[in-house]
């Protein structure tokens, strides 16, 4: 099954809806107006205005007392017509089941799957035809019999009866589906299997509900540009997009709204991606599978600056803000500005407008985000709006160009040390894993919230900075004019190794000595009034710091504080690690779970899903009831259910083009004539316009039914959840099927409630 | 008392029923016009097909006229409000069967919002009025036509109605069953509501109505009093206790002298439900025991008694 799930919009939801009922209640009154004047001729406005009036007075008093009571008789009814007899079906079914499901299947995640999927079936067809037949032979087996003759002579509304019935025959069934929810929920805990194998035997409690977070996703090409789609590996129907081995190819995720109380204290990561080996190596490697990886990433730069490099007049410069160093930068852009004048053909048109765009999507719009660089903001936003003034025939846009480069390049480079401080680039590469080709579940990982990796350049001159600065400010790093005797100690309390330890020790005493630290006041300060960051750059980019530890330096980042960025942003990286392979991935292979939800959580929402189902089914059966006897409301429901359950998709599909064919009439000629799709019919140009308009009014018809027949298939979208070990996500799945039911509610009780008041109960 | 004032008024009705295709199949009622008056005992008479369940549908709103106008309580037949103050027996007891006589009753009850506590004391009034106290637990599916007929009627009085239209309200019903049942619409009467009553049970209406409507084929053939559409003018009925045959021989002379020749003295005679009536009572005081012709007949008056007022021939 597909896992993409997409939030329901309620917004855009209720418009078409509000379109629709709009579309509909125009169509009856017009109806309702013509059946006015045949049958009463020119009265007929009066009779019809009469009518209306009537009816919309007898919606607006409707009583609750009485649709209860109404719903009480129907449940008494419904109880002493045996439909309780469904229990003994039930129980059978459930005393013999297990025989059959038990270590049906090897793997326990697969047992459990197949245990929820035969109970919430069962519970489902159970208790569906006894919802069809009560709801379509309860109002005209009323009126065959003739007892609503004598509720109707009472002052019930027939808008009560309507709803009385439909709440009735709602509540046995959800009565029933609660009674044997409880059943089948002690019978599930029951008869899964205690002995766990597979997979991911140890790794996961089978009976809970995962609650994933799904999060947005692009990736980088093996140059480390950003592209909507990765390679395709041959797949005319590409599903996932594949990832270069041992490039800088990637897939990112971003996931929004990260935070502790969410995740907990760790970030727990499961996915299922694709193995394609281009070599067959060894038995071994095949066993194993492909070696891949996730990098966290907090990269405030890559954010802003990923696409500013796009053409190649601009790449270097790009470059430099990448990696953080904003006065090379600078520099690059000064020369830029002079060549630009010189040398305008090294900046074609197309590299600035590519620029241009850079700066208007990206830039610009991050660096206002990180909020502490207006003026840099405003100069991205200059020299792009100069890139755009460029021409393709004409060299004039150049000069302001130039001029716009240059006061970006002064910008930067007074802001450079701020912006390098406020915009980090921390990767924390996590422990490297396999993708077997043949594998059993998801894989999971869990990483703690303190995560230790090997620092490169930035990150270990970040991590000392903010280290040594700590210390200082807690008066520790000095014990009068000299560093303090415990320094040591400190540093390696804050995860540094002790040779480590002793190595920046020994630097700073240097540094002292160099006069390039001043002490004063127990603190030490930079004698340039550089920051911290700055110094330690430096420090560690003439290599007077290179890890005196074989493991490198080994940092400590949070995963809230140093990964997610302030909005709330967690940024994960995946690589496939081995050379000449590819790693293929969608956007619901990989997701972030939070903290799990109980089962009995998932399976409640499950049942209720299948409540409302039921519910629905029973709102339309009644209002089929309303309008025709018993039978043929039986197969009207029952055919909307089948087309609503399993071509619901089908019908979109084909509206939409993405089932491909032609229309009715067109494929009949086709499969006549044993033509294919490609040359289509062999018919004059004549027949063929007559063909398709015909074909269109098939099609608008269809569209009309995609409209007004429920998509069933809404609400059993929750028990593939829960039988695939996830929780039922509210926003898309039991959101629909309340919008799906209380949208089709409303204009059934209308309906319904009209007809059974404009028609003639005793008519002969 | 009665007043003038009109709980009913029908004007040129007409109910055309069509087939599938709108083609005319039958016209049930032509242009029937006529008034109830608050407090009366109407009756609606006529021979089956006659149109008088069609009225009495179209003024509950059932069926839609076809043309003319219906009001009735002041509103139009369409108006379901009216229905708070009808009370409406059916022509055959259409009421749920798996309900018992308890729960119908409630059943209805809630339907006119009436409160739990009210509900409970009117239904047990209206249970032991129809005696159907020894069956209130019991299916109505298990009851007999009569008792379906009898907690019919008691559900078409759960609202305390101001009218009340009975549609062939002595069907099914034994003779003592009818005669409470003609009772019952005395009284309420007497209680001062309306009561509209179509039957073809010519007696049965003869015996409580205050008025008679007449149909045949549709359409109103009498309308009047029924005392006065029954009086026979040119005859006199004179009624005494047992006379000898020389007294007889003296009437008869009299009779002679003023003209009247062929005057018929004889002895009166009960009808067959007054005897039934008078078994039934019977047989309940001394169980057992076989009546002899002489037994049930030196007894007769003692039986016309209780509806002398209102069957007393005066004719």
């Amino acid at each position: 099954m597909d896992f993409n799930p997409t939030a329901f919009d309620v917004e855009a939801g209720l418009k078409s809806w509000l379109a629709l009922v709009g579309i509909l209640a125009g169509v009856a009154l017009a109806i309702g107006l013509l059946g006015s004047f045949l049958s009463a001729g020119a009265g007929g406005a009066v009779v019809f205005a009469s009518g209306l009036t009537s009816y919309v007075k007898e919606l607006l008093s409707v009583s609750p007392r009485r649709i209860f009571a109404l719903a009480s008789l129907t449940v008494k009814e419904a109880i002493r017509r045996k439909a309780l007899l469904v229990f003994v079906v039930f129980a059978i079914l459930l005393m013999f089941g297990g025989w059959f499901l038990t270590d049906s299947n090897d793997r326990a995640d697969l047992q459990v799957s197949v245990h929820i999927t035969f109970m919430l079936t069962i519970i489902s067809w159970l208790i569906l035809p006894i919802a069809i037949f009560l709801s379509c032979w309860g109002i005209p087996e009323d009126i065959r019999i003739r007892s609503l003759h004598t509720v109707v002579t009472k002052p019930a509304r027939r808008v009560e009866v309507v709803i009385g019935r439909m709440l009735g025959f709602s509540a046995m069934a959800i009565s029933i589906l609660l009674l044997m929810g409880i059943v089948g929920y002690v019978w599930i805990q029951r008869q899964i299997p205690d002995q766990v194998t597979g997979a991911n035997a140890n790794t996961r409690n089978l009976l809970t509900c995962r609650v994933p977070v799904y999060g947005t996703m692009f990736f980088l090409d093996r140059q480390g540009l950003p592209k909507t789609s990765g390679l395709n590996v041959g797949d005319p129907w590409m599903y996932r997009s594949f990832v270069e081995g041992n490039s800088r190819s990637r897939a990112v995720w971003l996931f929004t709204d990260v935070a502790p109380d969410k995740l907990g204290d760790s970030l727990r990561v499961e996915s299922r991606f694709e193995a394609f080996r281009t070599v067959k190596g060894s038995d071994e490697s095949m066993t194993q599978g492909l070696e891949a990886q996730y990098t966290l990433v907090n990269n405030a730069r890559e954010d802003a600056f990923s696409s500013f490099g796009v053409g190649a007049g601009f790449r270097e410069a790009a470059e430099s803000l990448r990696s953080g160093n904003f006065e090379n930068a600078a520099a690059l852009l000064n020369s830029a500005a002079e060549r630009m004048l010189t040398s305008p053909s090294d900046f074609p048109y197309v590299d600035c407008q590519q620029v241009a765009i850079a700066c208007e999507l990206q830039v610009v719009p991050t660096l206002r985000k990180v909020g502490d660089f207006p003026a840099v903001a405003d100069a991205f936003e200059a020299f792009g709006k100069a890139a755009q003034q460029v021409t393709a025939d004409s060299s004039d846009g150049y000069s302001g160009l130039s001029t716009a480069c240059a006061t970006l390049a002064t910008v930067l480079e007074e802001n450079a040390a701020e912006l390098f401080q406020k915009m980090p680039k921390i990767e924390v590469p996590l422990e490297p894993f396999r993708v077997a080709e043949f594998h059993e579940g998801d894989d999971y990982h869990e990483y703690p919230r303190k995560l230790t990796y090997a620092g490169d350049y930035e990150a270990t001159a970040r991590f000392l900075a903010k280290v040594v600065s700590g210390l200082n400010d807690q008066g520790k790093l000095l014990d009068g004019s000299d560093l303090a005797a415990t320094l040591v100690d400190d540093l390696a309390a804050a995860g540094i190794a002790e040779v480590n330890a002793e190595l920046v020790e020994q630097v700073l005493q240097e540094e002292i000595k160099a006069e390039h630290l001043t002490a004063e006041d127990g603190r030490l300060t930079v004698a340039d009034g550089g920051r911290w960051l700055t110094f330690f750059n430096n420090l560690v980019r003439e290599e007077r710091l290179i890890s005196q530890d074989p493991a490198g330096w080994m940092l400590e980042a949070d995963l809230f504080d140093d990964l997610v960025t302030s909005d709330g942003v967690l940024r994960l990286e995946v690589a496939c690690l081995d050379d000449q392979m590819y790693l293929g991935m969608a956007r619901p292979d990989l997701f972030i779970r939070l903290k799990d939800n109980m089962f009995l959580t998932g399976y409640s929402k499950a049942l209720l899903n299948i409540g409302l189902m039921l519910s629905l089914v029973i709102v339309l059966g009644v209002t089929a009831s309303c309008v025709v006897k018993g039978p043929v409301s039986f197969f009207f429901t029952l055919t909307i259910f089948v087309i609503g359950q399993f071509f619901h998709e089908f019908m979109l599909k084909l509206l939409s083009g993405e089932e491909e064919g032609a229309g009715m009439v067109e494929s009949a000629m086709m499969m006549f004539q044993h033509r294919n799709p490609s040359v289509g019919a062999d018919i004059s140009e004549g027949k063929r316009q007559v063909m398709e308009a015909v074909d269109n009014s098939f099609l608008g018809m269809l569209n009309a039914a995609s409209n007004i027949i429920p998509d069933f298939s809404t609400f059993s979208s929750a028990a593939a959840y829960i039988e695939n070990g996830f929780d039922v996500p509210w926003s898309s799945s039991v959101l629909p099927a309340i919008a799906t039911y209380v949208g089709f509610l409303v204009p059934c009780v209308l309906i319904g409630a009209a007809c059974l008041k404009f028609r003639e109960l005793e008519a002969k | 008392m009665q007043t003038q004032e009109n709980v009913i008024e029908i004007r040129n009705l007409s109910k055309v029923y069509r087939d599938f295709w709108g083609r005319k199949k039958v016209q049930a009622v032509k242009s029937l016009s006529l008034d109830v008056k608050r407090g009366e005992v109407f009756g609606l008479l006529g021979p089956n097909g006659s149109g008088k369940t069609t009225t009495i549908k179209m003024l509950l709103g059932l069926l839609f006229p076809t043309s003319g106008s219906i009001s009735i309580l002041g509103k139009k037949a369409s108006d379901v409000a009216k229905n708070e103050r009808i009370g409406y027996l059916p022509e055959e007891s259409y009421l749920y069967r798996f309900l018992n006589a308890d729960e119908t009753l409630d059943f209805y009850g809630r339907l006119f919002n009436i409160s739990a506590e009210q509900r409970n004391q009117r239904a047990d009034e209206l249970i032991k009025m129809v005696g159907l106290d020894h069956a209130r637990r019991r299916q109505l599916k298990e009851y007999s036509k009569g008792m379906t007929r009898r907690i019919g009627l008691a559900q078409a009085l759960i609202n305390d109605p101001e009218l009340v239209l009975l549609d062939e309200p002595t069907s099914g019903l034994d003779p003592i069953g009818t005669r409470e049942m003609k009772d019952l619409i005395l009284k309420l009467r007497d209680q001062g509501k309306t009561v509209v009553l179509c039957s073809h049970q010519l007696a049965d209406v003869q015996d409580v109505s205050d008025r008679i409507a007449v149909l045949f084929q549709g359409e109103l053939k009498v309308l009047g009093k029924v005392d006065e559409l029954l009086e026979l003018r040119d005859e006199t009925e004179i009624r005494t206790g047992n006379l000898s045959d020389e007294a007889i021989a003296e009437v008869q002379a009299v009779l002679k002298k003023h003209g009247m020749s062929e005057a018929n003295i004889q002895k009166p005679r009960a009808d067959l439900e007054e005897l039934f009536l008078k078994t039934v009572r019977e047989s309940g005081e001394r169980p057992g025991r076989r009546f002899t012709a002489e037994e049930m007949a030196a007894t007769q008056p003692a039986a016309t008694e209780e509806t002398s007022d209102s069957s007393a021939s005066q004719s």
